[in-house]
């Protein structure tokens, strides 16, 4: 595998001098020696020790800094959080890479769409939180993401007219969104009075007159809409003066034994309503819920349930252009003629890709499902830029998590020593495969 | 495997000459491979185009409804708020702060680590596989494991909140790769050319410089260049080691609370400091690809 | 390691040498100390390390500048910074603290004065005690001994809101909890959500729970609970938590519903309310809302934006929750001794009060030198409160002040009837804050 770099060279063509074999490399490897004694060496001992201490540091503590991982609820979702990474992530970075390094083999353009799905990573972390961020923003007048998915679901389905209404009294039941019925039946001939609160002086339509009592209708039933309410409440139930009608509303007309709308209609320009030539009987008045049909407003991404998701994809749309670029390297790296071998012999291009391709790269796919991992276990910057403080809770990881505790303004030292420490030895098993595969390939 | 890789990239695929009939057949075949590649190119591309174009919306139409609507109306553009930027004295301070932390911890740990590489490929010493071991070892160190005893070393000592210290610390976590990086490049020179130059009695410090730096360079750029942006693009180190001489990212941070009514500030100051690396990305992309490719064992 | 140890044990020997020469000193300048601000002349070089950076950074100078005008001898140097307690602990650790800081929590100067890093300012006590209600110089007391002189206060007690909101629906600044509550219903009736909450800052809403316990559990629990003397799961928190429940379970009276909510950062709980339409009547929170208001939306004073105090709870009288940047001696000197009293005096006060955006808990200051009503209200209310607590998670160990209370609250926010699960939650917290 590796082909230029021989590791067994450079010896030298004299033996040197004894004190020479020492100074000479010493010289050339003291600054170095400086520079990672002091600060990595030195550090790496003193967090394991401090992680034995208590915050302050003055009394030792044993392992009760560990078992603060397990049992503070916070630090453990890092934990978890932690997990879900590693299981989720890797797999679908190395995946989406490998989809992205195939697709673009042989298509001429390929070098626009890599610096696109590339270019992420030469930006920090930070911005690409606060661009995520941005893209997440519930709202759909300010998140794009959002914006796009109610823009899709409102092709479907319409908005009422007054979403936020409800009833102004106990003459009414029910509540929004669903149907707001009155409570007492009529009968044709009479009047119905639906007083609705929670509308907004500016959602009414310029214009529209004050509410006025109904006048009766023979054979049939009649009714006004209005807004409820006058500086201060008004005396709920009563058509006062000053009191706006409410036009387009939906009114339906049921039946009172068995609750069927019979009858529907949209309630006019001043507010009232007319259902003519009624069969005799007992009826119900109701505001139809399309009235109050809220519009979807999209996903909550920031909020606690899909803000770890929301991270995972910001983080995948930075790594992926990385995975692409390694992955289509080793691509390229394939003997053509064995693919070319399989396709002669009759194999599909799928049969090609599954039984060729991907066990040809299988070494490349776990150098970046690797290198995944270690990158999935030192996130941090997006925890920090996308959550905001109400989710960094549910978002967090020990990466943050040591962070947070450590620095933040807490101080919990002992705590935040223990929690880098947990993390180094989540490192281990790579650095002892490092090492092993280096001496594996030096012999 | 990752030399191969290495390798690889520096020798461009050979595109065959063919005529055009069998171009536009073969193309028409892959229009679906065409237009999911279109899509998800341009899907790639919308949240940096998004943070641009709030970033030149002056702050009334930021929260007026979202940057979609005006990313067609160029009149509501303004750089009023790029303006305010460099006005800003915060802000220009902690750009400066972090181009000087940047030149800095991309050219010291490119010596340091030079120096050691060059002994730990062509000096023969007792240990010296020991040595490259631990080199492997460190690599894996997670800075985290760091910040707790250098916050307080770096405070009794000074270095707290000054350039220096910054430096330092990111020259000294750039090392382990740097070594391990140059070390295999430095490795793979031809051994006659060393054997020559000694024959020819040059000292270890000449060879260093006459011989192995000139070949190390392309190894040294992809080097630089990942360091560069390893640099500018920190945000803990930055967070944890300095108060009021901020580098961007972190000084930035500080804003985030205000996610909802800041953004006047943080979309241009944010997408700014994106500019300089996305530059450097552009520029000198064949390096940071190949340094990509050497050093995905990090 | 050792080396560090050399250096404290260093930085130690120094800063015990000054404390027994600063003890020595007190005696002789006993005597000076009574002319405050007067002709004795002091002279040298001081350092102040303070919260305030930018326009508040400018009016800090300003009082300084005050100070040099009288003492020409002595050079001030100020440096502002956004997070003191991180500089100063290292600072202190390192043996190279400033003269004089301004802290923004007496919970950081307990810290400081327990690591023995302060320096009593008990020569000032009586310019303080005659400036100063009570509390502010219990607050300023560690353990019988006075530490700190809170310069710069805040309000923490006011409610703010939007004028035309509250005229639509024909509602006045209510006078009780009942009539806040009353208000309430009212302003949703008339179409507007009642209450913007910025629960995404965790602390907005330690704020709504401390003046609603304080007015319902009376000031000595509250200091009782802030000392952890009585547990979270005490009925007078559950009490509280309750009442406040009204509040927060009232979902279709807060803009934007509770996820909303919990994704509405501080400022924007304040600029939402006046913005045009409104999304909330309303919103609690310290007296630096009215400096938000005023920098990010076109809103007039009295005519467009307006505040009240926060309503009393079953006849709580006027209480206040406030916070306070504190400010205390590092290193023992005449000319700091001197500023410590200058800043102690109502005429340093005045200086930024003129400039705005600044209450003085200083009960002499004279209030006709605040530039608005708005912030006399305000401020008046803070320096003449007859019930004045500091805002409580402030004075707990961070840990859980600075950040368990805050997520717990805002889960609590989520289900605001799980009032057992959330104290119980609370306390399982402090007991793990407070070791």
């Amino acid at each position: 595998m590796r082909p230029e770099f021989p590791l067994e060279e450079g010896t030298r063509a004299q033996p040197p001098a004894p004190w020479r074999a020492f100074a000479v490399p010493l010289a050339f490897l003291a600054p170095a020696i400086f520079f990672l004694g002091v600060w990595l060496l030195y550090p790496t001992v003193r967090t394991a020790i401090r992680s034995l201490y208590n915050d302050r540091g003055d009394t030792f503590v044993g392992i009760d800094n560990y078992r603060r991982l397990f049992n503070e609820d916070v630090i453990f979702t890092a934990i978890k959080n932690n997990f879900l990474w590693v299981l989720i992530v890797p797999a679908l970075v190395t995946s989406i890479g490998l989809l992205f390094a195939v697709l673009t083999e042989r298509v001429r353009w390929a070098v626009a769409f890599k610096i696109a799905v590339f270019m992420p990573l030469a930006i920090s972390l930070f911005a690409v939180g606060v661009i995520w961020r941005l893209m997440y923003q519930q709202s759909p007048e300010r998140g794009a993401i959002n914006a796009a998915i109610v823009a899709v679901q409102g092709v479907f389905s319409e908005q009422g007219a007054f979403t936020q209404a409800q009833p102004s009294s106990d003459q009414l039941e029910g509540r929004s969104p669903r149907a707001i019925v009155l409570a007492e039946p009529v009968q044709p001939g009479d009047t119905a009075l639906l007083g609705l609160t929670g509308v907004r002086a500016s959602e009414i339509p310029e214009g529209t007159p004050d509410a006025a009592r109904p006048e009766p209708l023979q054979g049939g039933i009649s009714g006004v809409v209005w807004r409820d309410f006058s500086p201060g409440g008004g005396t709920p139930g009563e058509v006062e003066s000053g009191e706006t009608a409410l036009p387009g509303v939906t009114i339906e007309l049921r039946s009172a034994d068995t609750g069927r709308t019979v009858s529907r209609t949209t309630s006019g320009d001043d507010g009232t309503f007319a259902f003519e030539d009624v069969d005799p009987g007992s009826y119900r008045v109701a505001v139809g819920p399309t009235t109050f049909a809220a519009p979807f407003r999209g996903f909550n991404w920031l909020g606690e349930s899909l803000i770890t998701p929301a991270i995972m994809f910001a983080y995948i749309w930075v790594t992926a252009g990385f995975a692409m670029v390694i992955i289509a390297a080793g691509l390229a790296a394939i003997p053509r003629d064995v693919m070319e071998a399989a396709r002669t012999d009759g194999a599909s291009e799928w049969q090609v890709f599954r039984r060729v391709t991907v066990p040809l790269l299988a070494p490349v796919l776990t150098v970046v499902f690797v290198t995944q991992i270690i990158g999935v276990l030192k996130v941090f910057d997006l925890v920090l830029a996308i959550a905001p403080g109400s989710a960094r809770d549910n978002a967090t990881l020990l990466a943050f998590e040591m962070w947070r505790k450590a620095f933040s303004g807490q101080l919990q030292f002992g705590l935040g020593s223990a929690i880098a420490t947990f993390l180094l030895l989540l490192f281990i098993p790579f650095l002892i495969a490092n090492i092993r595969r280096f001496r594996t390939e030096a012999r | 495997m990752a030399e191969v890789a290495l390798e690889r990239a520096r020798h461009e695929p050979v595109v065959i000459e063919e005529g055009w009939a069998p171009k536009i057949v073969r193309f028409a075949g892959k229009l679906p491979v065409h237009l999911i590649l279109a899509l998800i190119g341009l899907f790639w591309l919308v949240p940096t185009a998004g943070l641009f174009v709030t970033s030149i919306l002056a702050p009334a139409d930021q929260s007026a409804g979202g940057w979609w609507n005006f990313a067609i109306k160029p009149h509501a553009w303004t750089f009023e708020n790029y303006r305010s930027m460099f006005d800003n004295e915060g802000i220009t301070h902690a750009l400066v702060v972090t181009a000087q932390i940047t030149l800095g911890a991309t050219i010291l740990p490119i010596l340091v680590a030079s120096l050691a590489a060059y002994a730990l490929a062509w000096i023969e010493f007792p240990g010296r596989d020991w040595a490259f071991l631990i080199v492997i070892a460190l690599l894996l160190v997670p800075i985290q494991m760091a910040l707790i005893p250098m916050f307080s070393l770096y405070n009794t000592s000074g270095l707290f909140d000054t350039i220096p210290g910054l430096i330092l610390f990111h020259s000294a976590f750039a090392l382990p790769f740097a070594i391990f990086l140059l070390r295999n490049f430095f490795a793979g020179i031809p051994r006659d050319l060393m054997e020559a130059a000694r024959i020819d009695g040059a000292s270890e410090l000449r060879l260093f410089f006459k011989v192995i730096l000139p070949l190390g360079l392309p190894a040294i750029a992809s080097l630089a260049i990942f360091q560069v942006l390893f640099v500018w693009n920190d945000l803990l180190i930055g967070l944890v080691l300095t108060q009021n001489n901020q580098p961007i990212a972190p000084h930035l941070a500080a804003q985030l609370r205000q996610f909802g009514s800041n953004l006047n500030v943080l979309a241009p100051a944010s997408f700014f400091s994106a500019v300089i690396p996305l530059t450097i990305f552009a520029a000198f992309q064949r390096y940071f690809v190949q340094g990509l490719l050497a050093g995905s064992v990090k | 390691m050792r080396k560090h140890r050399w250096y404290l044990l260093f930085a130690l020997v120094l800063v015990l040498s000054a404390v027994a020469a600063g003890c020595g000193g007190d005696d002789e300048e006993g005597g000076a100390d009574t002319e405050t601000g007067g002709g004795e002349a002091v002279s040298g070089s001081i350092n102040v390390l303070a919260v305030w950076t930018g326009a508040e950074g400018e009016a800090f100078q300003a009082v300084l500048d005050g100070f040099t005008e009288q003492n020409a001898g002595v050079n001030v140097s100020y440096q502002g910074a956004q997070d003191p307690g991180q500089v100063l602990s290292t600072a202190v650790e390192g043996g190279n603290p400033p003269d004089i800081a301004a802290l923004p929590s007496p919970g950081l100067m307990r810290d400081f004065a327990d690591r023995g890093a302060l320096q009593p300012i008990d020569f000032a006590r009586d310019a303080i005690a005659d400036n100063f209600a009570e509390s502010w110089l219990d607050l300023g007391t560690v353990d019988g001994t006075l530490y700190g002189m809170f310069f710069k206060g805040a309000n923490k007690s006011t409610v703010w809101y939007n004028v035309r909101a509250f005229e639509d629906a024909g509602v006045e600044p209510p006078e009780d909890w009942e009539g806040f509550l009353e208000n309430a219903s009212t302003l949703q009736s008339s179409g507007v959500p009642a209450y913007s909450v910025g629960a995404s800052d965790g602390w907005t809403l330690t704020d709504w729970f401390e003046n609603v316990y304080l007015r319902m559990a009376g000031p000595e629990k509250y200091d009782q609970l802030t000392n952890h003397e009585i547990p979270w799961t005490d009925q007078s928190v559950k009490d509280a938590l309750t009442e406040l429940a009204k509040v927060f379970s009232d979902t279709q009276n807060v803009a934007g519903g509770t996820s909303g909510a919990l994704q509405t950062d501080f400022p924007t709980s304040v600029t939402q309310v006046f913005a045009d339409p409104p999304k909330a009547a309303q919103v609690y929170e310290g007296d630096f809302v009215g400096g938000v208001i005023t920098a990010e939306t076109n809103a007039e004073p009295q005519t467009d934006f307006n505040v009240y105090d926060f309503p009393q709870i079953n006849d709580s009288g006027p209480m206040v929750v406030g916070g306070g940047d504190v400010v205390v001696m590092f290193k023992d000197s005449p000319a700091a001794r001197a500023l410590i009293q200058y800043l102690a005096t109502p005429e340093a006060a005045e200086i930024w009060a003129e400039r705005g955006g600044f209450s003085s808990p200083n009960r002499n200051v004279d209030d006709g030198v605040y530039p608005d009503d708005i912030t006399r209200q305000t401020a008046t209310a803070l320096a003449q409160a007859e019930v004045f607590r500091f805002d409580l998670s402030d004075l707990t160990p961070s840990a859980f002040g600075g950040d368990a209370m805050f997520s717990i609250l805002q889960d609590w926010f989520r289900n605001p009837n799980d009032v057992d699960g959330a104290a119980q939650k609370l306390e399982d917290a402090a007991a793990r804050a407070y070791g």
